[in-house]
């Protein structure tokens, strides 16, 4: 599989002024997005995810280390560019302008005329949902509209490499899952994604490889499969009393869940379904399910960042 | 032709956006509307009020006011876009959008610098037209003297433009050169008096006057000249219809343009590695 983005030993230290320090930002950062794949990247507030994306994008510039994007380093030429869509964090668009207008400049800006830009306009704005509103003036928007409007600009010139930068911050259900299989919807395409998020569900259903960062150092990589491989079974069962919750807890079962009589188990990777079964008729325990269970996005990402931040502290 | 459109493809598009952005800035409408209000005040109101009572005094105080009035309104606007185009960009994030699109920083840079030109020509046009027809309407001949003066004072503007927009290019706000436009276009249209400074602080010898001479000095030989792209003085007394005398008009287009490329360059220079 060909790599389109790959950074090595990338670093960006923020210069402080006279009265705040240096803030080391990015920290040797390695980094291969592969083409086609929908590329997952996290972390918390102020870890840096907006620090690549603007580096990836000349807007800033490394302090040290490579960036390469389809395999050239040269990212600032228009020949790179004109591959690479890219939507800001909370960017504004002008609110004089109608959405259809709004694409056409962006559209002249990838050298788009006459029409070719008219259709990819149509077309954009057809994908993104927004054909409806394409005559109004921007201040009358939503801002799932505004948000739209920002993803057909990034569209507009049907770019290999799409890098969206919180994509659904501030939207409504509907409108997150409108976008979310916009997205899967553009890798069934061929475009390569790389988005920025906390929406750590979304993220788990439609990325292919993930990345945490924290505080500037990435600290883990790979694919769902990979990082999420923790397995333990989850049980259902009923006609639970305060006894047997005490004596399953004895032997490192969770009892997770109790409403009445019936229990949501959780129980350690060192159990087979058989012992499950087992421990349960030996306590007369009605079993109505059991299924592996895999760690979620949202626990792997707890773990990883508090461990982190923990080891940090030690340190210090 | 194709390498044309290519290079300036994306500039023209900045250009033109900026100017429709530009053009509905509310404090920029705001000076517009002041000056048309001073132009149009003084120059109809008196004659509608006793046209007979009219007096050559007269005249020469409207044509006075409302040449000053465009020259103090044309900076202001020229000033105030200069300034602000760049950090409103920033401020608003636009320019990431931008700046990602295939539009080098140069591009980008000819783009606004071109959209800025429109809309200090476009409001020079609107002051400059309307004291024409009022000119006109009242003397019955072809003002072109003015048509010559509003052509100068753009390159004045010009020159205030480019500078302003450089410094606006290292700054994060609007404030810093707004002043520092207004600076310069106030001193540099008294270069002669910082002239006159500069004689007149040697006689004594004290180290204050001498300080205060080597400043005006170095002012006066940095700063371009801004008094010699006024014709005020013969628009006053002349005829309407005169060639305009005691200019050199090709030299100061000359004189402008070397400035305006200077700053330009100021401007590419700070902007070339600026973080956004
Ligand atoms: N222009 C700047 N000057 C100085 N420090 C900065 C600048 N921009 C960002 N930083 C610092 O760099 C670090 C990384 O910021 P960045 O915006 O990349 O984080 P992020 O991962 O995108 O966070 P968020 O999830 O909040 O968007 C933070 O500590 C931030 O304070
Ligand atoms: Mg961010």
């Amino acid at each position: 599989m060909t790599t389109v983005i790959r950074t090595t030993a990338l670093n960006k230290i923020y210069e402080g002024s006279l009265r705040s320090q240096d803030v080391h930002a990015l920290k040797d950062l390695n980094l291969e997005i592969r083409e086609g794949e929908i590329f997952g990247y996290l972390g918390p507030n102020g870890s840096g995810k907006t620090t690549t994306i603007k580096m990836l994008l000349g807007l800033l510039f490394p302090t040290s280390g490579k960036i390469e994007i389809l395999g050239s380093e040269a990212i600032e030429s228009a020949k790179i560019k004109r591959n690479i869509g890219y939507l800001p964090e909370g960017a504004y668009y002008p609110d004089f302008l109608r959405g259809e207008e709004i694409l056409s400049y962006y559209g002249r800006l990838y050298g788009l005329r006459g029409a070719e830009l008219n259709k990819r306009v149509d077309e954009t704005l057809e994908l993104v949902g927004m054909q409806h509103a394409r005559k109004r003036f921007l201040r009358g928007y939503s801002k799932g509209m505004r948000q739209r409007i920002g993803l057909a600009q990034a569209l507009i010139s049907d770019p290999k490499i799409l890098i969206l930068d919180e994509p659904t911050t501030g939207l409504d259900p509907i409108a997150r899952k409108d976008i979310r299989d916009l997205l899967v919807e553009l890798r069934k395409r061929g475009i390569t994604l790389l988005i920025s998020s906390h929406e750590l569900l979304e993220v788990e259903l439609i990325s292919d490889r993930v990345a945490i960062l924290f505080e500037g150092v990435m600290q883990t990589l790979g694919t769902m499969d990979e990082l999420l491989t923790q397995r333990e079974l989850s049980m259902t069962v009923e006609h639970m009393t305060d006894e047997i919750a005490a004596s399953l807890e004895e032997k490192g079962i969770v009892v997770e869940d109790r409403t009445g009589i019936r229990a949501l188990l959780r129980l350690p990777q060192k159990l087979s379904t058989y012992d499950a079964i087992e421990l349960c008729q030996a306590r007369k325990l009605n079993l109505l399910s059991i299924s592996p269970r895999r760690e979620t996005l949202e626990e792997l990402f707890v773990r990883i960042v508090g461990s982190a931040s923990e080891s940090r502290e030690v340190a210090q | 032709m194709n390498y044309l459109s290519s290079a300036f493809g994306g500039p023209w598009c900045v250009a033109v956006y900026t100017y429709r952005e530009g053009i509905r800035r509310k404090l920029l409408i705001g000076f517009l509307i002041l000056s048309l209000l001073v132009i149009f005040g003084s120059s109809f109101i008196t004659s509608f009020v006793d046209p007979t009572a009219e007096t050559d005094i007269d005249l020469k105080l409207i044509k006075d006011i409302c040449v000053t009035a465009i020259a103090i309104f044309g900076a202001l606007i020229t000033v105030y876009i200069s300034a602000s185009v760049i950090p409103a960009e920033v401020e608003t994030k636009v320019i990431y959008t931008v700046l990602s699109k295939p539009v080098s920083r140069v591009q980008y840079l000819l783009g606004k610098f071109l959209g800025i030109q429109l809309i200090i020509i476009v409001n020079l046009l609107l002051m400059g037209g309307l004291f024409f027809m009022a000119l006109y309407i009242r003397q019955g001949i072809m003002p072109t003297l003015l048509l010559w003066s509003i052509f100068l004072t753009y390159f004045e503007f010009l020159i205030i433009s480019a500078f302003t927009f450089a410094v606006s290019c290292a700054a994060t706000s609007p404030l810093v050169p707004t002043l520092q436009g207004l600076f310069i276009y106030i001193t540099a249209n008294l270069t002669e008096y910082l002239k006159d400074v500069e004689h007149r602080a040697g006689q004594t010898g004290q180290f204050l006057d001498e300080a205060i001479g080597k400043i005006a000095t170095a002012l006066y030989s940095i700063l371009p000249n801004l008094q010699n792209f006024s014709i005020k003085m013969q628009i006053v007394n002349g005829q309407p219809n005169d060639p305009p005398t005691d200019v050199m008009i090709p030299w100061l287009v000359l004189y402008s343009l070397v400035y305006a490329v200077a700053g330009f360059a100021c401007a590419y220079l700070v902007f070339r590695r600026k973080e956004v």
